[in-house]
């Protein structure tokens, strides 16, 4: 346990010293590029740290990014209000959370866990998706609200103003980080080991005394508030938002970099949303269709061959390389 | 008067679809435990051959036939190349048919082309039902989905393999330990829930935007029939069915469809949290 521990902090501080190098080497674009699959990195990881934690598979995820997005973008266009963008963040995390504990409360403590809750996030989805469509008088319908300003506020005297490439990189790269680190100490501690007891035997865990409901819950809420920070910086990021970030298909593609990144290992989904993100955009730039078709395919190559993820080749192969000088 | 008729005859043609298509749902999820994505995917299938057949020349009744053979061979490649290795590993079974479900999606697309398939209905005009007059499509619509129901009850009631199928619900180790082929059972009834569905597609081509990405809104909702009514019956396919279909209808009458579609999730989330175990089974599972 303490050496698995040692090597993720090891491994956490590796990519750490990557994404402060970086700078030095990219130009404008290219950190523009490695920002935003790092805000998506975010937005995995929130939804590995509920997945990865609970053995519980969300498939409406984008729901809460996209909730998130909306709020931000709606409280940012709106003049009349002062600091728009720290309230606009604030109210971002604030929304997703308030709707993950209503949804989560029904669900959870009407004793829906497994597939069932898979098959009700996915409907809340696709409701999502229908719901920005269709209410164009706030939404801005199909084409969505552009013109969202980048992230600018006062923080004690100085003046942050995130419109240039470099200074937005940094910060989400440091928010990436923080949080990160933050839910790795919350799920190695005791809040993720009565967690995984709920996962194994949650009669035997509330059995113990351990409120499973309640436990799964403010996972749930926590995991959907991080969707909505991610969906926050993403919009002021891009400048625009619009349905797709609530859709099924960004749903899809959180699962895929979580699953193919490792799966509760929080720093995997992160890795593995900005590789699949590259490969995205090769792969799109060829023929667009040609992506969902991919991602298909990579479902179920997942399921079949890799169902711990990419990292665990490594481990398959240092299991592989003993079994033989074992046998020799 | 007739406002009151043609609600309750919408409600009862969006009832009868969703009870074809929940009728396989509630094979494969209620008694199977297999939770499968792709299962809108039948429904387009079915779509998309009655589309197939009339665009080659065929009449719509060649292509209601087609509907439910190519929902069931695509539901029997399913369960003997995916879903059949996975019955034990329920998360992953999601992950893989949903990746399944992606796959016939952009398939479909790069086979017909985008955009929205047309289908012609059988039989235009209306027939003058005394209080209201209403599209004669719709009237056989439901006539066939009754039938059918009435047939899948019969067949499961009443002849051997209905037995045998019923054996294995209850307990599949006992329905082993008497020599029944569970594996084939369960491959059997499975492709026969992709039929029922198929022929659903087919039924709701005529009326429904015919489109690769149409099968979500089914699976959505014949998820929450077969949830709402709860498993192992035909009738809670039947109340989870009335439900889901007529909650849907009479919102669809004051509201937006998509703020409808929020109200019926909320209030089968709702009713879930208070009755568990479906609207139609009173003890517990």
């Amino acid at each position: 346990m303490i050496a698995r521990d040692r090597n993720w902090l090891l491994i956490f501080a590796v990519c750490a010293a990557l994404a402060v190098l970086y700078p030095l080497f990219a130009d404008g674009y290219q950190l523009t590029v490695i920002r935003d699959a790092l805000i998506f990195g975010l937005f995995a990881a929130s939804l590995d740290f509920f997945w990865g934690r609970t053995g519980i598979l969300c498939f409406g995820h984008a729901a809460f990014f996209g909730i998130g997005g909306y709020i931000m973008a709606l409280i940012t266009l709106n003049d009349a209000i002062p600091f728009g963008s720290l309230l606009g963040i604030m109210g971002a995390v604030a929304g997703a959370a308030f709707i993950a504990a209503i949804i989560g409360y029904f669900l959870f403590f009407g004793g829906i866990r497994g597939s069932y809750f898979t098959i009700v996030t996915l409907a809340m989805g696709v409701i999502c998706q229908q719901a920005a469509v269709s209410w164009s008088s706030v939404t801005g319908g199909d084409s969505g609200l552009i013109g969202i300003p980048p992230i600018e506020f006062d923080l004690g005297g100085t003046h942050v103003d995130l419109s240039q490439d470099l200074p937005s990189y940094i910060f989400v790269a440091a928010i990436v980080a923080v949080v990160v680190l933050a839910l790795w100490s919350i799920s190695r501690g005791r809040w993720g080991t009565v967690l995984t007891a709920i996962q194994d035997n949650e009669v035997r865990a509330a059995a113990l005394g351990h409120n499973a409901p309640l436990r799964l819950l403010v996972t749930f809420v926590v995991s959907a508030a991080i969707a909505g920070l991610a969906g926050a910086l993403y919009v002021c990021m891009a400048g625009l938002v619009a349905p797709d970030l609530s859709g099924l298909l960004l749903s899809t593609e959180v699962i895929v970099w979580v699953a193919v990144g490792g799966r509760g290992t929080l720093l995997g989904p992160v890795l593995g949303a900005i590789f699949i993100q590259r490969a995205q955009q090769t792969i799109s730039s060829f023929n667009p269709s040609l992506w969902p078709l991919l991602l298909g395919c990579v479902f179920v190559i997942i399921v079949f061959v890799l169902p711990d993820g990419i990292l665990s080749i490594y481990a398959r192969l240092k299991s592989l390389l003993k079994g033989r000088r074992r046998a020799q | 008067m007739d406002f009151v008729v043609t609600t309750l005859l919408n409600a009862l043609t969006l009832i009868s679809i969703l009870m074809l298509v929940g009728l396989g749902l509630a094979i494969s999820f209620g008694l199977m435990n297999v939770t499968n994505l792709a299962h809108g995917e039948f429904v387009t299938v079915g779509a998309f051959a009655v589309y197939f057949v009339q665009s080659i020349g065929g009449s719509f009744w060649l292509g209601l036939a087609a509907a439910p053979i190519a929902g069931a061979v695509v539901g029997c490649i399913l369960e003997f190349a995916i879903i059949r290795h996975l019955y034990s590993r329920p998360v992953s079974t999601v992950l893989a048919t949903w990746g399944v479900s992606l796959i016939l999606q952009q398939g479909l697309e790069l086979t017909f082309g985008l955009g929205a398939k047309p289908v012609t209905p059988p039989i235009e005009g209306t027939l003058d039902l005394f209080f209201t007059v209403y599209p004669a499509y719709r009237l056989i619509l439901i006539a066939i989905a009754m039938l059918t129901l009435l047939g899948v009850i019969l067949l499961i009631s009443r002849t051997s393999f209905g037995l045998d199928i019923r054996t294995v619900i209850q307990n599949r180790e006992m329905a082993e330990g008497v020599g029944i082929n569970t594996r084939r059972t369960y491959a059997i009834a499975f492709t026969f829930g992709a039929a029922i569905a198929g022929l659903a597609g087919g039924l709701v081509a005529p009326l429904a935007i015919v489109l690769p990405q149409m099968g979500v809104n089914y699976l959505a909702n014949a998820f929450f029939v077969v949830i709402v009514g709860g498993v192992g019956s035909i009738g809670g396919l039947v109340a989870g069915s009335v439900f889901v279909g007529g909650l849907t209808s009479v919102l669809n009458y004051q509201i937006s469809p998509s703020l409808a579609q929020a109200i019926v999730l909320l209030a089968a989330i709702v009713a879930v949290r208070l009755r568990p175990n479906g609207l139609f089974n009173g003890a517990s599972r």
